[in-house]
């Protein structure tokens, strides 16, 4: 009877089975990762998502006359809603409203009622001054108060002074309503250049220098 | 026919061992059944209702307001479809059925919930299905809310880009992880097919999973035993089987409750698309969250906006403290609630809630502090109406939100320990008549 020596193997089941177990695991969670990675698509930087750009005109934002240029007869102290209208490479008119965001606020105020961080050079003679009609919190697109005081966000009562420059007086918005630098050309309101402080939703201004700069180059 | 599937499948065993599972006798415990019911309702008519929807955000002529060839009237699809579903025959009574059992599952969970907490019946060794319990909760929330994003009329976009700025808020991945969850930067070409895999494939699939497994649980583990079950057979399992005294009593209960939420729903109407029409720049007057929600949109109307700081490169802004640092600090203490009131042995009986004043008074003063919360989220409406001063309302909701609870505690230990002095006097009152007899 010939006896057969067990020799130790060189790998035990248990190990052997941990390994290709964990080997698989790795593969599988890879492979899931790039389907995940599908999941999150590129931005594109089209002419309708760049934010308000020099040179843009703004027409009216509310539904019913969308797209017609604001001419300063139509502002008051009352909120006049805007997007910017630009042109893309075709000479197309492109209005701006691919970015939520570029929602604006248009006032006209009576002479020298601008005060505190508004910064008058860049209304249309101390009178006609735009911000972005985005509230700093969470995004919500903020109306006139009912009592007449200000603006006030439906969201989370977020509470903003336009004759003061977009200064938050109540409420948890973190900034002010960034202002927008226009001038007159001819009836209408014409924009003059980037946003002066970061609009929603930046929080810092290094990202939105980039937006600015990507928005420039694009 | 019984022997023919029984030689095959043996459903004898099954009868033994899940069919004849004992339900105890008493209101309470049906409050669990009926939220069951409401996602069967919500199943059902969530097929119906996506056999019509269609997901997508592309624009589309509206076929009900064309406009002109030259001027279209476009509209997002999934919003047209909505208004297509609504001229179906029955198509709106589908909608407001599935609204309304959305509604009412989460508030019977809650009572559910409510039912557990305040009989002690998450001790040991139930804490598992508590757990369950709350991941349920949650989980119906986040069904719930990709929900009422489908129509995408103007609602559905304010709600979903409130929500993608919530989700942004995080810390260091914030801008990734919105982008990641809502198909792209708001509000992307992917948005309503992503949000449509949420809400009809990614939850209910979780929804399901966790239901069997809370069922399961609850089988194995048997319900805890109303009082009444001690007096008649201690520690004995009482109660009627599922099959055949149980069944006939839920299936009247179901179609009692389905009766109801019908009769609602032909009368209550829900969410008017046509009203708030497609998604625009224009604001919504009083926009508010389902009532379960309203405390975390309370909580962010009140939270001051110098509450916000940077670490280690992040941004903790005031929302992100507000919509999730803090809910999840409340959430966290429900989830804590086994760990926090342990029983040594296994829970068999349900307690008395007057024998646990503290625990009563615990949870009121919790219900009395979301339901603080959830006033602040009308301050704008209260400021406006002149009952709270524009200055100071923040401060005063913060006051109450300390004040009401504090006192819903008192008044609660109060109330026992009244009930219990009249209980004490009864009793001793009982024990002289048997030994004197009656004074009449």
């Amino acid at each position: 009877m010939t006896r057969y020596k067990v020799k130790d193997p060189e790998l035990t089941r248990r190990r052997f089975i941990n390994v290709a177990t964990g080997a698989t695991a790795t593969v599988g969670v890879m492979s899931l990762l790039g389907t995940l990675g599908g999941a999150h698509p590129m931005f594109r930087m089209t002419e309708d998502k760049k934010p308000p750009m020099e040179g843009d005109i703004l027409v009216h934002a509310d539904p019913a006359k969308e797209g017609t240029p604001i001419t300063v007869a139509d502002l008051g102290t009352t909120l006049v809603q805007a997007w910017p209208m630009g042109t893309d490479a075709e000479g197309n008119k492109i209005i701006r409203k691919g970015e939520p965001n570029n929602l604006l606020a248009v006032y006209k105020f009576a002479a020298g009622e601008l005060s505190g961080e508004a910064n008058v050079e860049a209304t249309i003679d101390g009178q006609v001054v735009a911000y972005s009609d985005i509230c700093t919190h969470a995004g919500c697109p903020v109306p006139d108060a009912k009592d007449g005081n200000g603006m006030f966000c439906p969201c989370h009562s977020g509470q903003y002074a336009p004759k003061q420059g977009g200064i938050v007086v109540g409420g948890p918005p973190p900034h002010k309503l960034a202002q927008l630098p226009i001038v007159a050309e001819g009836d209408n309101v014409k924009v003059a250049g980037f946003f002066l402080t970061p609009p929603y939703p930046y929080t810092d201004e290094a990202t939105w220098e980039a937006t600015k700069e990507a928005a420039k180059g694009a | 026919m019984n022997q023919w599937l029984d030689e095959r499948l043996h459903i004898s065993r099954l009868n033994d061992k899940f069919l004849r599972k004992a339900f105890p006798v008493h209101h309470t415990f049906f409050i669990g059944e009926i939220t069951l019911f409401s996602l069967i309702i919500l199943i059902l008519t969530g097929i119906i209702l996506a056999l019509s929807f269609e997901p997508s955000n592309a624009m589309v002529v509206n076929s009900f307001d064309p406009g002109t060839p030259a001027d279209p009237n476009l509209v997002p699809a999934a919003y047209h479809s909505a208004l297509k579903i609504n001229a179906l025959p029955f198509g709106d009574m589908f909608r407001r059925i599935h609204h309304w059992c959305a509604n009412i599952m989460v508030a019977a969970a809650v009572l559910h919930m409510m039912r557990i907490y305040f009989t002690g019946a998450y001790k040991k060794p139930r804490e598992l299905n508590w757990w369950i319990g709350m991941l349920l909760l949650i989980f119906s929330a986040l069904t719930a809310v990709t929900g009422y994003a489908l129509p995408y009329d103007n609602y559905a976009y304010n709600t979903l880009k409130e929500i993608y700025a919530i989700t942004a808020s995080v810390p260091w991945v914030g801008p990734w992880l919105a982008e990641f969850a809502f198909a792209g930067r708001f509000p992307g070409e992917g948005i309503i097919p992503r949000f449509y895999g949420y809400h009809i494939m990614l939850l209910p699939g979780i929804l399901l999973a966790l239901t069997a497994a809370h069922m399961l649980i609850m089988i194995k583990q048997k319900h805890t035993q109303p009082q009444y079950a001690k007096r008649i057979a201690y520690k004995k399992i009482v109660g009627v089987p599922l099959i055949t005294q149980q069944t006939p009593i839920m299936i009247m209960l179901a179609l009692l409750f389905a009766a109801i939420v019908i009769l609602f729903s032909a009368y209550v109407p829900v969410h008017p698309v046509e009203h708030y029409g497609p998604p625009s720049s224009q604001p919504i007057e009083g926009i508010k969250p389902d009532w379960y929600l309203l405390w975390v949109f309370g909580l962010l109307a009140i939270i001051p906006n110098t509450l916000s700081f940077d670490l280690l490169g992040g941004h903790f802004s005031a929302e992100f403290i507000g919509a999730l640092v803090l809910p999840m600090l409340v959430i966290g203490l429900m989830f804590a609630v086994p760990m926090l009131d342990r029983a040594k042995d296994n829970m068999y009986y349900a307690e008395n809630p007057t024998n646990h004043p503290h625990r009563l008074a615990a949870g009121i003063a919790f219900l009395a502090l979301l339901i603080v919360w959830s006033v602040a989220g009308y301050k704008g409406e209260l400021v406006a109406n002149g009952y709270l001063p524009s200055a100071s309302a923040n401060a005063i909701l913060w006051g109450l939100s300390f004040l009401i609870p504090a006192i819903a505690y008192g008044l609660t230990l109060a109330y026992v320990s009244a009930i219990r002095r009249l209980r004490t006097a009864d009793e001793r009152e009982q024990e002289r008549a048997m030994v004197y007899g009656h004074d009449d």
